[in-house]
């Protein structure tokens, strides 16, 4: 017991130690946000000057309108669009298309709009620029003609319109879960919680798993593994592995919980002391699904790290890794893929049956749990495969580890490895 | 009592037998050498030693004790290929092989300062192992071997890749632990390093013992019977088939082994009549690296 708790201590110590794990630890949620924070700082500051835009009216009376759509400002106080001209049922449109688009090559002009003469009976408009990757700005004025259409098209039938957004202002759906604990309005708190503990379990179950495969592997081809099973029991050894390496997980999960409640506390007391009455979307993460997700983490970890650590026993070196991981690799890959199914309906048939696999239940039957909780027989059935199986895979994997973990060369064949399994 | 008594021990894999029938004692206090050609079964024959493998049939007994989770931590082992935790400091990587042989971790860091010191590592012992030259590597895993003061330390080619200098560290250090009561099992290929240093040998062959014993009486039965000769001029005296059974030349020296019976003075005479300066002419026992080869070519044959 004594050494199972040194072997523990080892890896867990050279591993938070590691430059790897303080990178990775405060790397990835830097990354993330970093990601999140650069497409949402693009996204916003997309455009920032004023846009010079021509509109080209072939069936005339139109542009007023049009122009009224496009006003608004950017974020630092200008205008954000400025209508240049406004050529209203020119002698010629090929003159006008021509001279509009000569001024685009010479830049003084961003781009213009064409509505074609045929517009009110469905014909489409243009517009001409030459960024044509500006979507945002292609929406805006699609909408600017596509109110002024509307309102001539009504206008000609007897409709006086004054405040046309308005009328034409649609209908919003807000969703409300119904569970037992009440009601809750759904602003797709559920889909992020869902989604979040997939991707934390997902991730985690492949980084985790072959870190424990890289650690075996390290020891067989450093050769120390022959040191230490001549110490220790290789069933110890292994155990003492993974359970070092889950350890480091849980301090990293330790860390970035912290600094997640932490930082999501100042972030909402600065939203609302920026905005008054603003408030995030109470993302709530019930307690019962904490509780869930780690037990089935757990379980799951062991079930892929201790297969994991098997591959590593299986190997002579890092470079044959790739190729012997993929199996496993591919499961993880198979439940993280099948979410969606779990995502659309999570008491389907095909929900309730995918999720009992124990291959894909730390995943799935987790976001199962956090969708839609499930009658609890289902979660106690699930959790008794996945323990079963989890257990059999351990006696397995620990009988090829303690073979393996002696052989070099070759790699074995599935029949040999079946003889390993009797060896003594 | 002696330090490891093998008593017919059978090992096999499918249908690979890797020891057969093997018996086999190691005196307390000696340094036995386990011999034996590649894949003759003597990893496997350690490795049971070490309680890493269980024999199929047979006992193994270290120190008096059948081989378990108990001796194991009599045993210090330096296996043949090196290796040490890259990525860990030398002498916590030291302290963790000290701690698992059982060593508390006070004491393990003590004796490992000590060690490092006496190895000349101190300078390096916050170093990674990945810093260190292969020769420190080396020395390094030497003394994760000697650490907890093995009774049976297990050397598998000790010296493969030192220097004359460290070599010679080395070897004192094996002598000075064998004095303080320690039995060493030598496994190597260099047979003069056997003959330096051991008292008693086992040769394997196709994993069963072909030739084992006292060093000294193993010899011995062989007799004097090979010519050590060092000489200027034609080698043309030594083809005397009816004589000379063979000749191994390494350069400056030349040995000659004799058909039973044949005289010795003969071939001087012959050495003489053609002219030839002979400056050194010496009647010994077969160097170990014969007996070694006859005994395997035989088993072979």
């Amino acid at each position: 017991m004594r050494k199972i708790w040194l072997i523990v201590k080892r890896e867990y110590l050279t591993r938070v130690r590691s430059k790897g794990f303080i990178f990775s630890t405060i790397g990835l949620p830097l990354f993330s946000v970093g990601i999140f924070g650069v497409s949402l700082f693009l996204a916003t500051r997309a455009t920032d000057h004023t846009l010079k835009i021509s509109i080209l009216d072939n069936l005339g009376g139109l542009s007023t309108q049009i122009a009224a759509g496009l006003k608004g400002n950017l974020p630092n106080g200008k205008p954000h669009y400025e209508i240049v001209k406004i050529l209203d049922r020119p002698a010629s449109e090929e003159d006008a298309r021509k001279g509009l688009n000569d001024q685009i090559r010479a830049g003084q002009l961003d781009g213009f709009v064409e509505v074609p003469k045929g517009v009110l009976e469905g014909n489409d408009a243009s517009f001409y620029t030459s960024n044509t990757g500006d979507f945002s700005t292609l929406g805006t004025l699609g909408k600017a003609v596509d109110n002024a259409v509307i309102e001539r098209r009504l206008s000609d039938r007897g409709v006086h319109v004054d405040d046309l957004p308005k009328l034409v202002h649609g209908v919003d759906m807000t969703m409300v879960k119904v569970s037992k604990s009440g009601e809750t309005e759904e602003k797709g708190q559920t889909f992020v919680v869902g989604f979040s503990v997939v991707m934390v379990l997902y991730i985690t179950l492949v980084v985790y798993g072959v870190a424990t495969m890289r650690s075996v592997v390290e020891e067989k081809t450093t050769r120390i593994v022959e040191i230490l099973a001549s110490s220790v029991k290789p069933v110890y050894l292994l155990a003492g592995k993974i359970l070092g390496v889950a350890a480091v997980g849980f301090t990293q999960y330790l860390i970035w919980g912290t600094c997640g409640m932490l930082l999501s506390g100042y972030g909402s007391t600065m939203a609302s002391a920026m905005r008054p009455g603003a408030s995030l979307p109470n993302i709530h993460v019930p307690t019962s699904l904490l509780v869930y997700a780690l037990i089935f983490f757990v379980v799951g970890y062991l079930l892929y790290a201790s297969f994991y650590a098997a591959l590593g026993a299986m190997v002579s070196s890092e470079e044959e890794l790739q190729q012997v991981q993929m199996p496993v690799t591919i499961l993880i890959v198979v439940a993280f893929i099948l979410y969606p199914i779990v995502i659309r309906d999570a008491n389907s048939t095909t929900s309730v049956i995918i999720s009992m696999v124990p291959f894909f239940a730390p995943i799935l039957m987790v976001l199962r749990i956090a969708l839609q909780t499930p009658p609890f027989w289902q979660i106690a059935l699930c959790l008794a495969i996945s323990i079963l199986t989890t257990l059999g895979v351990v006696q397995f994997s620990s009988k090829i580890y303690r073979v393996g973990i002696l052989m070099y060369g070759k790699r074995p064949s599935v029949v040999e490895l079946l003889k390993w399994l009797k060896y003594t | 009592m002696d330090a490891v008594v093998i008593d017919g021990v059978t090992k096999r894999f499918d249908s690979i037998t890797a020891v057969q029938d093997l018996s086999l004692r190691v005196e307390q206090g000696a340094v036995f050498g386990l011999l034996g050609p590649n894949g003759a079964g003597k990893t496997t024959s350690l490795r049971m030693i070490m309680h890493i493998l269980v024999p199929d049939e047979g006992t193994v007994q270290v120190m008096g004790q059948p081989a378990s989770e108990r001796t194991q931590d009599l045993i210090g082992y330096l296996p043949e290929e090196r290796g040490l935790y890259r990525r860990m400091k030398v002498r916590e990587a030291l302290v963790f092989l000290a701690a698992i042989k059982g060593l508390s971790e006070a004491e393990a860091g003590r004796r490992v300062g000590e060690w490092l010191e006496r190895l000349e590592l101190s300078a390096w012992a916050e170093k990674k192992i990945n810093d260190l030259s292969k020769g420190m590597q080396q020395k390094a895993q030497f003394i994760g071997a000697v650490v907890h003061r093995p009774s049976l330390l297990i050397l598998d080619e000790p010296f493969a890749g030192l220097d004359p200098v460290n070599a010679a560290i080395i070897k004192d250090i094996m002598l000075e632990l064998r004095d303080k009561g320690s039995t060493i099992i030598l496994s190597t290929h260099r047979m003069e390093q056997v003959e330096m240093m051991c008292d008693a040998i086992c040769l394997v062959n196709h994993g069963r013992s072909v030739l084992a014993g006292d060093l000294r009486a193993i010899k011995k039965s062989y007799g004097k019977n090979t010519l050590r000769m060092e000489y200027e001029g034609d080698e043309k005296f030594l083809e005397r088939p009816e004589l000379v059974e063979k000749v191994n030349r390494f350069g400056a020296v030349v040995e000659a082994k004799l058909r039973p019976g044949a005289d010795p003075q003969e071939i001087l005479k012959a050495a003489v009549a053609a002219g030839v300066r002979v400056s050194r002419f010496e009647l010994v026992e077969p160097p170990l690296n014969d007996i070694f080869i006859e005994k395997v070519s035989e088993a072979n044959a």
